[in-house]
């Protein structure tokens, strides 16, 4: 039987009045502030492009009735002496600004009056940047999709709150605020995280404030069909194309002995253990590929990575991982350690062996649902990683109707990994359409 | 609708070039036609800047309303001695630490721990200058102070230059430790006119070999190393 703490007992705020709350840091986004430099945040972004051009005016005002429905996303962050928390803010703002060349920007804490999210609009689209320690693309999608609705409301155009929808009025329930992991960090092993040194993409790096955007624009039945044949389903195949091209990208180069390729992909595991949380709760799971241990074929690398997939993504393995992530936080003597320590270690690990775990980022958001009366306006959503932590690239896949958007985001010159990947899915018989920031018209 | 004649893919109506692979677009159906404007902002956008200069005003004022109270009180009051200078050289130690974290963040870090070791060079040479005899700072403050920068120089020189691994990083502070503490009992024996040799040291140093023989084997046994890497993954 496993001991599953009362969804009761894990909710937060803490604090009993209305002034006193404040949230704690869940156990992911513990890690993302502790990666914070002058040219690097955790920030990612989500877009939603309409069908009509956006009024600043009334999404100010949308956003302002929508942000207390989202109480740990109106906070600011603040240092204790053992862990970082949450809160609330009552400064004024966060305003939209208009959209700008470089998205996922650094996000300073103290700066932008302590909001740790940025609303932007431009033409037809509305983009929210958030940073990952206040959660993670689910809870951020809740927010665009409400703050959309809302708009469209202010537009005067009816939307029932549904699914990603909230309704405003309401009071935040309380499982939305709770810290979901422990509630399922109930594991009785905790499995060793891998940790082998994998193929780094070698780029030069772009200046500071320069964030290289290539999105592919295709259609879902297409790539299913595609995805089909090879028995594999969209995020299965996508998966493989990225190895493919990253495996091309490592043959393309000198090198003196091959390394593994391998795939840092955050799994949502709402789809696994029921939560309704807007915090963080994913966990990543990493499909690698070793060319020294032969040439792969295309066809071998997607049944390799269905395998994989099928063998990794269920709910005892993904709750070992969660226990192993765990542990660290239920362990007193982490625990009492100051934060400045746990700084430093956290950093160095990350820089030393985490990132050094994998050769690319990719995330599939998957096939969103807006509700009825919304699709109408709704022409399509971008969802980008954000910035890399190192010279490496993030791919992010979201799909609305029959429009997948794969959104490449690197702080590298080259472009060799997104041109293997959109050459692949050429040569299957995919048509696709780039859109990119790389060289547009000034 | 242009394609790219290199990737096949269908390229967004602004776009002047490939953005995959470069290719220049260039179709002659299209050829004197507006451009549209691309689907992406063209403006860059700026992070606010943090401001640290009212902590650096106050830091400012603190340290130096502390030296010249000090100072003032040591003429005017108390004035059997010069022991402001105490005060006044930790106020400029203190000053001099902050720096880089105040005032002027892009200080090279060599820099900073040079201008550190001068700090305290120059405060213990104002505490010796309180005291009947400079002996000690010229024979074993002055030296202790400089080996002290200059391995922490080395130290963050190697970490920069080579990939640098917490084993390397742990056979670098072995090598030096050892050779630090040599130097610090053959100052101290030199002061206290005691014979020129290692005795304490040498247990350090002894202790620091076996240390250091053992790193360089893991770091030599690839076999070893992930051994290691993989007990002590934290």
């Amino acid at each position: 039987m496993s001991k599953r703490r009362p969804e009761k007992q894990m909710h937060k705020p803490v604090g009993r009045n209305k002034k006193d709350v404040w949230y704690k840091l869940d156990l992911s986004a513990t890690v993302y502030p502790t990666l914070q430099r002058r040219d690097f945040s955790s920030v990612y972004r989500l877009s939603v492009k309409l069908k009509e051009s956006v009024d600043p005016a009334l999404l100010q005002q949308a956003l302002d009735l929508t942000l207390p429905r989202f109480p740990t996303y109106k906070v600011a962050i603040r240092k204790g002496l053992f862990w970082r928390y949450l809160e609330p803010n009552t400064r004024p703002g966060p305003f939209v600004q208009e959209d700008i060349k470089n998205p996922c920007m650094p996000m300073h804490f103290k700066s932008n009056n302590r909001y740790l999210i940025r609303v932007y609009y431009y033409d037809c689209r509305i983009s929210l940047e958030a940073h990952h320690c206040l959660g993670d693309g689910t809870g951020g999608m809740c927010l665009l999709q409400t703050l959309t609705a809302v708009y469209l409301g202010l537009l005067g155009h009816e939307i029932t709150p549904s699914g990603f929808v909230l309704k405003i009025d309401e009071e935040p329930d309380p499982g939305e605020l709770e810290d979901a992991y422990m509630r399922y960090a109930t594991a009785k092993v905790k499995p060793p995280r891998p940790a082998e040194k994998t193929y780094r993409i070698r780029g030069t790096k772009e200046p500071f404030y320069t964030l290289n955007i290539v999105d592919g624009i295709m259609s879902v039945s297409e790539v299913m069909k595609v995805a089909k044949q090879y028995g594999a389903t969209i995020t299965e195949y996508l998966n493989a194309v990225l190895l493919y091209a990253l495996l091309q990208k490592q043959a393309g180069e000198f090198h003196l002995k091959y390394k593994p390729v391998r795939i840092a992909m955050p799994v949502n595991l709402r789809r696994f253990f029921p939560s309704k949380t807007l915090r963080n709760f994913i966990t990543m799971v990493y499909p690698s590929i070793d060319p020294r241990l032969g040439e792969y074929r295309f066809e071998e690398i997607v049944t390799h990575v269905h395998n994989f997939m099928r063998y990794y993504i269920n709910e005892k393995f993904l709750c070992g991982d969660i226990t192993t992530n765990a542990a660290t936080k239920h362990n007193f003597l982490i625990r009492v350690v100051p934060l400045f320590v746990k700084d430093l270690v956290v950093r160095t690990f990350y820089t030393k062996v985490q990132d050094k775990n994998s050769s690319a980022g990719l995330t599939n958001m998957g096939a969103l649902k807006v509700p009825e009366d919304m699709k109408a306006y709704i022409d399509r959503f971008d969802i980008y990683m954000g910035q890399p932590f190192s010279s490496r690239t993030n791919c992010a896949i979201i799909s609305f109707e029959d429009i997948l958007t794969v959104n490449f985001a690197s702080s590298i010159v080259e472009s060799d990994v997104e041109r293997h990947f959109f050459r692949k899915l050429v040569q299957d018989g995919v048509h696709v359409k780039i859109e990119s920031n790389r060289s547009c018209q000034i | 609708m242009s394609y790219c004649v290199n990737c096949g893919v269908e390229l967004e109506a602004s776009l002047r070039e490939c953005p995959l692979c470069h290719t220049p677009v260039i179709n002659p159906m299209e050829a004197g036609k507006d451009i549209p404007p691309s689907p992406y902002p063209t403006d860059k956008g700026q992070v606010e800047e943090v401001k640290r200069k009212d902590l650096g005003i106050l830091l400012s004022v603190v340290l130096t309303a502390t030296a010249v109270t000090s100072l003032l009180l040591n003429f005017l009051v108390f004035s059997h001695s010069f022991w402001s200078l105490q005060v006044i050289g930790i106020c400029i130690c203190l000053f001099v630490f902050t720096f880089p974290m105040v005032y002027y963040r892009k200080t090279p870090l060599s820099f900073s721990l040079l201008a550190d070791g001068v700090a305290v060079a120059v405060y213990l040479y104002m505490i010796a200058y309180l005291t009947p005899s400079t002996a000690w700072f010229w024979q074993l403050g002055l030296p202790i102070v400089i080996l002290v920068i200059l391995n922490t120089e080395v130290f963050t020189f190697l970490a920069r230059l080579v990939p640098f691994s917490l084993l390397s990083g742990a056979l670098c502070l072995f090598i030096e430790i050892p050779l630090f503490c040599m130097a610090l009992e053959l100052m101290i024996r030199r002061m206290m006119l005691h014979p020129i040799r290692l005795t304490w040291s040498a247990v350090v140093l002894t202790v620091c070999v076996i240390i250091d023989v053992a790193l360089v084997t893991i770091l030599v046994k690839k076999r070893l190393r992930n051994e290691v890497r993989r007990r002590l993954h934290f």
